[in-house]
């Protein structure tokens, strides 16, 4: 699992690549946790090179997203495969982020 | 004639007056019997005691005449003795006779012959009357030798005065003949003379006095008696000649014998007999076609006999007229009183008449008719008031009738739709063999009233059959309000409860603190675990179900009590295995409570019957085997009315153990750090199964989900553990089964996530076990021998 955080046209990008499963998630929050502390910019997470997420790593994009929320940020999903979304839509996250 | 008897008895008044005349007429008829009777009686020995008063008194006349003529006979002959010698002295004595009785008719003092020698062979000193004197001449002669006459000869052969019988005597001179009847008597020489003469001479007969009565002229004197204008007298002499008749043709020329020789009377006869024995009496017999009364009586010394016919037209002529008046005046008189009955109670009925068509009308629906006021105090007046309280009350009870319907109709709508409600409440969609391969169920609730008491309910959660049947004491609307409660208690208790002991626990525990009411519920609830058959189940005092599958017999319960009754209560749990193909058959005591028409119950004997029956045809499939219960019912109940509310459900085991391809299994530390492991492992089972990359990625999202939730929960922080994942595969499913030795945790009651909340409300947590059911077919959890067992299944799609 490999993460990268960007700062691109003032906005905040995480790209990530590989499999978000339960024994990756510790490092991947650790990793994600810039953004937490970003003032009102937009954050895109890039899921281009994005396998495989399980519900620990859900709870990072819903954490990110509360955060954001709370600045009056958008969180903005770009690049999602299509099992992926389906993960989205079978927890209802499909209805909380933006897709780009 | 049918007519007529129809319209009697369609008329009051007719009927009445009928029978008012009819008794009348019976009184009439049994009175005037009597008195026509008794008056006929009175008239006939009325007339008896008159004829034979008569008869008596024409009796003395005859016989005072008879006497007459026998004591101038006496005189004459006296004189005739003292005289004997002067011939011309004859001829005055014979004409005395006649002048001193003019009714005589002829007198004739004759001698023997040559008695006197001057006077010839003959001498008859004849007197009779012509005109109004009286001839007297010498009698005798050579054409008339009177010696040898019946009258000459009678008294000298006898010896002693002697009436002839009647004769026809004939006037020579007029040449006219008279029948008569003569009293002769021989005149003897007198004793004193002879001691003159010659002793021989004495007592020596020398003439015979002959006096003669005419028959005309007596009989007239007879007939001139009548004591009713057509009665009549007739006389007959010792050989029943007739010497009075009215019918003078009769007279000496026949008998009253003649009648009887062309047609035989018994009656003329014996009256003949009678009359020519000399005997006095009466007799009724029938006189030339006459009936009659026929009084007789002898005549003296003459032989003859006389008698008094009336005809009973005469005697009771009068009666009969009598009769006949009052008999009309009787008959008019009762006609009369007909007419005048029928027209007085048809005038006395027509107020009752008019109330009938006013009650017609009432009849008809018209509550508000005006009854008529009869202003009477009579019956019919009381009729009319109680007519008019009965329609007042009528009027009242039809509108409280109609409010009552009204408001029974609302509640009746409010049952039905209540009806309909407690109905959709019960599950309809019934798992088939089309829907399943592990169980099939049917089930059938019938209440006798609108609603019902009864409750049956089902459901699959986590490969686990959920179902229950009770019945709530009592019947109709308070029953059915229990029955919705306990139906939804259950369904909120079983959705975060899998053990049936608690499920029923839980249940008693929220009705019997709330059972104001004191209602209870007898409750079998169930749980099958589909895919090994194990039964869990506990019995709060209900009908324990039938097994039927290699044979017929009873799950075995303990005797818990119904729900609702005491909180508290330590509700124990059993467990049966149910095999494949078995039936558990579930019902309410409506079923062996089920009574006929004699209210003899269904019975368990019949139940059992019926499920050994079913059992021997193949026809232990839910549907059928309740199919064939109902009918069994219905035929035993026949037409009674349904005494409870009849509720059978039906589960059959159906499950086929399929046989196992592939089994591969991995035991991994409670540690997160292992799920890549897990992930390859997971990864290179769905390549065996041949699961696509995306089903792939979903099988390990499912399983680790489950797997972490295990890894984090089972085990208390700090301890180390194992969990077991072992994955098997046969042709239509892929079954994952994890396996740990933690603390009991059932991970399917926790609540499912709520996906549609926004980001600001929805927990962190709870995500993992929503994922497990999404992806997954089934989700079970077990806890078999102190492990958790965590059971998850797809169906392998190519």
């Amino acid at each position: 699992m490999k993460t990268t955080i960007q700062e691109q046209d003032g906005n905040m990008v995480a790209i990530l690549e590989g499999r978000l499963d339960t024994a990756a998630s510790p490092e991947t929050e650790k990793a994600m946790s810039p953004l937490y502390g970003c003032e009102g910019q937009d954050i895109i997470i890039d899921c281009t090179d994005l396998e495989y997420i399980s519900s620990s790593g859900l709870r990072i994009f819903l954490g990110i997203l509360k955060s954001a929320k709370a600045k009056g940020g958008h969180v903005y999903i770009k690049g999602i495969s299509d099992d992926i979304r389906a993960v989205f839509a079978m927890t209802g996250f499909i209805n909380l982020f933006e897709f780009k | 004639m049918k007519g007529i008897l129809a319209y009697i008895r369609r008329k009051l008044s007719v009927r009445v007056s009928l029978w008012v005349v009819m008794f009348a007429a019976i009184i009439f008829i049994a009175a005037l019997s009597f008195l026509f009777y008794q008056s006929r009686e009175a008239v006939r020995q009325e007339a008896i005691s008159r004829a034979t008063q008569i008869l008596n008194n024409t009796s003395l006349r005859v016989e005072g005449i008879l006497n007459r003529v026998e004591v101038a006979s006496d005189m004459t002959v006296w004189l005739v003795r003292r005289h004997p010698d002067e011939a011309d002295s004859m001829f005055v004595y014979s004409r005395a006779m006649l002048q001193n009785n003019p009714d005589f008719y002829n007198c004739s003092v004759a001698f023997e012959p040559y008695f006197f020698k001057e006077q010839g062979r003959y001498f008859s000193a004849y007197s009779k009357h012509d005109g109004d004197s009286i001839r007297t001449i010498q009698g005798g002669s050579d054409s008339y030798q009177y010696f040898f006459m019946d009258w000459y000869l009678m008294p000298i052969l006898l010896d002693k005065p002697c009436w002839t019988e009647p004769y026809m005597d004939l006037d020579v001179k007029t040449n006219t003949s008279e029948m008569v009847t003569s009293y002769c008597q021989a005149i003897k020489i007198a004793s004193e003379q002879t001691g003159l003469k010659d002793k021989e001479e004495q007592g020596k007969v020398i003439g015979v006095i002959n006096t003669s009565l005419s028959l005309n002229w007596l009989s007239q004197t007879i007939s001139a008696v009548k004591p009713y204008p057509n009665s009549f007298s007739i006389m007959i002499g010792r050989g029943g000649t007739y010497f009075v008749h009215p019918d003078t043709t009769k007279i000496t020329r026949e008998t009253i014998f003649t009648a009887t020789l062309e047609q035989p009377d018994t009656a003329l006869t014996a009256l003949g007999h009678a009359m020519q024995r000399g005997e006095e009496g009466m007799m009724h017999t029938n006189v030339n076609g006459e009936e009659c009364y026929v009084f007789y009586k002898p005549l003296g010394k003459t032989g003859c006999s006389m008698a008094i016919v009336c005809p009973e037209s005469d005697i009771f002529g009068g009666f009969d007229r009598l009769r006949r008046a009052v008999m009309a005046i009787v008959v008019v008189g009762l006609l009369l009183m007909l007419f005048f009955f029928m027209r007085i109670i048809t005038r006395e009925l027509k107020p009752l008449r008019r109330l009938a068509k006013e009650a017609e009308t009432i009849a008809s629906g018209q509550f508000d008719a005006q009854l008529p006021d009869f202003q009477r105090t009579d019956e019919i007046g009381q009729l009319s008031h109680s007519f008019a309280g009965m329609q007042q009350s009528l009027v009242k009870y039809i509108d409280e009738l109609k409010n009552t319907t009204a408001q029974k109709a609302s509640i009746e709508r409010d049952l039905h739709i209540a009806s309909a409600i407690q109905m959709g409440m019960l599950p309809k969609n019934f798992p088939t063999r089309a829907d399943r391969d592990d169980v099939v169920l049917y089930a059938s609730l019938t209440p006798a009233k609108d609603v019902g008491g009864d409750l049956f309910d089902f459901y699959i959660r986590d490969e686990k059959l959920f179902f229950c049947i009770g019945d709530v004491s009592g019947k109709g609307i308070p029953a059915s309000l229990v029955m919705a409660v306990t139906r939804s208690i259950f369904r909120t208790v079983s959705a975060r409860e899998s053990m049936p002991d608690h499920i029923v626990a839980n249940m008693n525990e929220i009705i019997a603190d709330m059972n104001e009411s004191n209602m209870f519920v007898t409750l079998f609830v169930g749980v099958l675990d589909l895919p090994t058959g194990r039964l869990r189940y506990s019995n709060a005092g209900h009908d324990a179900p039938l097994l039927v599958g290699s044979g017929v017999g009873t799950l075995v319960c303990d005797s818990n009590i119904p729900v609702g009754v005491m909180p508290s209560w330590k509700f124990t749990l059993q467990e049966a295995q149910i095999f494949t193909g078995t039936t558990i058959f579930l019902y309410t005591d409506g079923l062996t409570e089920a009574e006929d028409a004699t209210h003899a119950q269904f019975r368990m004997e019949r139940v059992n019957d019926v499920a050994i029956q079913a059992l021997a045809h193949q026809q232990q499939e839910p549907r059928q085997l309740i199919g064939l219960m109902t009918d069994v019912v219905h035929q035993f109940v026949g037409d009674a009315e349904q005494s409870d509310d009849l509720t059978m459900m039906a589960i059959q085991y159906i499950r086929q153990v399929s046989d196992v391809k592939y089994t591969k299994s991995i035991v991994l530390p409670n540690d997160t750090k292992e799920v890549p492991q897990l992930a390859a492992f997971v990864d290179e089972v769905c390549k065996v199964v041949g699961f696509s990359p995306s089903i792939t990625m979903q099988m390990n999202l499912a399983i680790e989900e489950a797997v972490v939730n295990v890894m984090k929960y089972a085990y208390p922080p700090g301890t180390r553990g194992d969990v077991t994942v072992e994955a098997k595969s046969n042709d239509v499913r892929l079954k994952f089964t994890i396996i740990d030795s933690g603390m009991p945790f059932d991970p399917t009651v926790k609540a499912d996530a709520d996906t549609t909340l926004s980001a600001e409300e929805r927990p962190i947590g709870g995500l993992g076990i929503h994922l497990v059911r999404q992806i997954m077919d089934s989700v079970n959890y077990e806890r078999m021998d102190n492990l958790n067992v965590l059971t998850l299944r797809k169906k392998i799609v190519k």
